[in-house]
């Protein structure tokens, strides 16, 4: 609350030094002097100075804050009487941080309660002295920089300035992101490994993830092989669903490119983009529901006893379709970037459209379909709502497309929506998935990007 | 010699011949046609599924509602409401960074090892899975900064962090394609190179970065693995008050509703799903209008 108070008057008064700074330009401006800056640079250049200072500073005061509150808390006479035990004593202070805070209404523990007026004082108390500084931030800040508005200064340059840090901050986050993604998986992936051997993680053929809960219980090791998930993955992603949405998807963008009046393809690209477009939840209820059943009939009337109600076959299909809008998109653009000469010489020799197509235009085509290829296997791998609620949940090693099988995605989803303590290996498990599960793709990503960029530039 | 070859082609071999030809042609194109055709029948088909049985589940008090474990009085409105939080997070965040970054890419940027680097990893961003994004939230944004759990501003801060590359990516296309003409004009003028980007360059690119940054919203409107990483699943009763509030959202209501067995969630999941897809549409419908209208070619 006060936080939100401390950020208002901030800004409050930046827009208030902003005004006097541009006004300050203009009354120099009206009385002859000739600015280097229009008056809107000053005032930008006084904002600045008044409110990313201030804000700056209550960015960081909240952790420093958050220390020094515990600390003020504990030192108080009704903090002194908890356990010395950190771990009860650190749950009666988040406790009584919430309900402080009015996260909750009563404690667990009855000290909670008991504390959680004194933790909200204090935490008053302090969010006061932070607010209280940025305020005076801004004010220094504000009132230093409207005494540099002046004719010769060169108000622009300041504020490109800071919009150049700005641009450089916003363009190195995608750099940070990728970095949290390794680090993190990383990072809990080796916690993983240092109670799983990473052998019989990679090469490992039984995937059974209980940890016991009493050392001299019945399957009380559990097992992490990751084979049968990885199988599992390939089967439904990068087989079933490619033998679907490869020709498909093909055979749409010649479609669309290559014969297709202009009036139909207006109506028919819009429906493959909706198609692209469709949440994947939805999909996913959509293939439990109603393809699921119609598969297991067809493996029943086939005479496939074990025909079951959570096959591959169908996650596979509906992954597929999902994945058309995408290889057809791919494939439009490859297919356009052909050049129009080597259409027209190939049809100048008496080629019909259709052979001028599949001899010369899918193979000057094809690096850039192989990538579009690439990046929709990356995409159906990683695919997860189709899989969770199509596909199974039993590891199994088969080839056998009415079977059931799981993937790398759905033991991610099951592993870590459970009720459980943040250091066994069943939730360790899940990252040390996700972190093979990224590698995998990044590959694929990098040699997918790789191909379709030089190709681009063969034809350019 | 010549004269005999001339005769063969109207003779009754070369005649068959061609029109063995045209008949190839004629099956290939309706390969092609049917291709389209079976994509096209299967959206039709779920789309008229998802009518047929969530029609009867549309009503006031289900649009109203919230969560329930009676079927007959769960609704919509805490999941759309969570479903709104998150994105306003999520376009708060993305929208600017995104756009920064690809005017800092696009107009800006050295070549150097630098800057491939951030493009490669932009690139990549960009096709990594989803629920990758939903690990790094749980172990950052949860584990890490002790963020609340199951709270909209987590679930938009990880949105955030995945439409932030396709927005970078459809930036920069259409700053690609305002013509250089126009920037020189300016510089002629004595614009300094910032205000050339941000008076000139980027107002041209507008429509093009809007229309990517709504298509972006829609896959993150719709998006639900990741934020079942970050615990946005619980049981949710009263629609969340603000971003810091436990909240669901609407794909994931969809899940959570899809594993009831009780009858009466079929076709609560259905009437979900249609709400859904009105909104993803609307916004898909609302890019294309942008594309279509604004759409230069220089």
């Amino acid at each position: 609350m006060t936080l939100t108070i401390a950020l208002a008057a901030v800004l409050a008064i930046a827009v208030a030094f902003a005004y006097l700074g541009r006004s300050r330009a203009r009354g120099m401006r009206s009385g002859g002097s000739r600015l280097n800056s229009l008056p809107a640079y000053h005032a930008g250049y006084v904002f600045l100075w008044a409110a990313l200072p201030a804000l700056l500073a209550l960015a960081a005061w909240s952790p420093i804050q958050n220390r020094l509150v515990e600390q003020a808390v504990l030192a108080s006479p009704a903090g002194q009487q908890l356990p010395e035990f950190d771990m009860v004593r650190d749950t009666i202070l988040s406790e009584a941080y919430e309900i402080a805070a009015g996260q909750r209404e009563a404690g667990f523990n009855p000290e909670s309660t008991a504390l959680a007026p004194v933790y909200r004082a204090t935490l008053a108390h302090y969010a006061w002295i932070g607010g209280g500084l940025a305020i005076l931030l801004a004010l220094a800040g504000g009132a230093w920089a409207l005494t540099r508005v002046h004719p010769g200064f060169r108000a622009r340059s300041g504020v490109e300035r800071w919009v150049m840090g700005a641009l450089v901050g916003a363009s190195l986050i995608a750099i940070l992101t990728t970095l949290g993604i390794v680090l993190s998986l990383l990072f809990e992936s080796l916690r993983f490994f240092s109670m799983v051997s990473p052998s019989e993680f990679l090469f490992g053929t039984q995937w059974s993830p209980q940890t016991a809960l009493r050392a001299d219980q019945a399957g009380s090791s559990g097992a992490f092989g990751s084979i049968p998930l990885f199988w599992g993955t390939i089967f439904i992603g990068a087989i079933i669903a490619m033998i679907v949405a490869i020709p498909l998807g093909l055979m749409s963008a010649i479609f669309l490119t290559q014969y297709a009046p202009a009036k139909l393809r207006s109506v028919l690209k819009p429906a493959l983009e909706i198609l692209a477009g469709v949440p994947t939840v939805v999909y996913g209820y959509f293939a439990a529901l109603t393809v699921a059943p119609l598969v297991r009939d067809l493996g029943i009337a086939l005479g496939i006893g074990s025909a079951s109600s959570e096959s591959a076959l169908a996650a596979g299909l509906v992954m597929g379709i999902m994945i058309i809008p995408l290889v057809s998109s791919m494939a439009d653009d490859s297919i356009a970037a052909v050049p129009q000469s080597m259409r027209d010489g190939s049809l100048a020799l008496g080629a019909t459209r259709s052979e001028t197509i599949k001899k010369v235009v899918l193979p000057a085509a094809l690096p850039g379909v192989v990538g579009g290829v690439l990046l929709a296997v990356s995409r159906a791998i990683g695919e997860t709502m189709i899989v969770v609620m199509a596909a199974g949940l039993a590891a199994n090693l088969t080839i056998n497309p009415f079977d059931s099988v799981t993937t790398v995605t759905t033991q991610i989803v099951q592993l870590l929506t459970g009720d459980q303590e943040f250091d066994s290996p069943k939730t360790l498990a899940a990252f040390a998935l996700g972190l093979v599960l990224f590698l995998i793709t990044l590959v694929l990503n990098l040699i997918a990007l790789r191909v379709v960029r030089r190709y681009r530039e063969a034809y350019e | 010699m010549n004269s005999v070859a001339l005769t063969r082609w109207s003779g009754e071999d070369a005649q068959r011949r061609v029109a063995k030809r045209y008949a190839a042609e004629r099956r290939f194109k309706l390969l092609g046609l049917l291709a389209v055709g079976i994509s096209v029948a299967f959206l039709v088909f779920l789309l008229a599924t998802m009518l047929v049985r969530g029609v009867g589940g549309l009503s006031a008090t289900f649009l109203a509602g919230s969560d329930s474990t009676d079927p007959a009085m769960a609704g919509v409105w805490g999941a759309l409401k969570g479903s709104f939080l998150t994105i306003l997070v999520t376009i708060g965040l993305a929208f600017p960074v995104g756009v920064l970054s690809a005017v800092y890419l696009e107009e800006f940027a050295p070549r150097n090892r630098w800057t491939d680097l951030i493009e490669v990893s932009i690139n990549n961003l960009a096709a990594v899975p989803s629920i990758i994004f939903g690990l790094l939230g749980l172990a950052v944004f949860l584990n890490v900064l002790h963020l609340p759990r199951s709270a909209p501003l987590v679930g938009g801060l990880t949105l955030a962090l995945m439409t932030m590359p396709v927005i970078v990516i459809a930036g920069r296309n259409a700053i690609k394609s305002v013509p250089p003409s126009i920037r020189d004009a300016a510089l002629g003028v004595g614009a300094s190179k910032m205000q050339v980007v941000f008076h000139h360059v980027l107002p041209l690119a507008l429509p093009g970065i809007l229309t990517g940054t709504i298509i972006g919203m829609a896959r993150a409107l719709g998006e639900t693995a990741p934020l079942l990483m970050i615990g946005m699943r619980a049981f949710i009763a009263a629609p969340p008050q603000g971003i810091s509030d436990p909240a669901t959202v609407l794909p994931v209501q969809i899940f959570l509703w899809s594993d009831e067995v009780s009858r009466g969630f079929v076709e609560k999941t259905s009437a979900a799903i249609i709400v859904l897809l009105v909104f993803m549409l609307l916004m898909n419908g609302l890019a294309i209008y942008l594309r279509n209208r604004f759409e230069r070619r220089w």
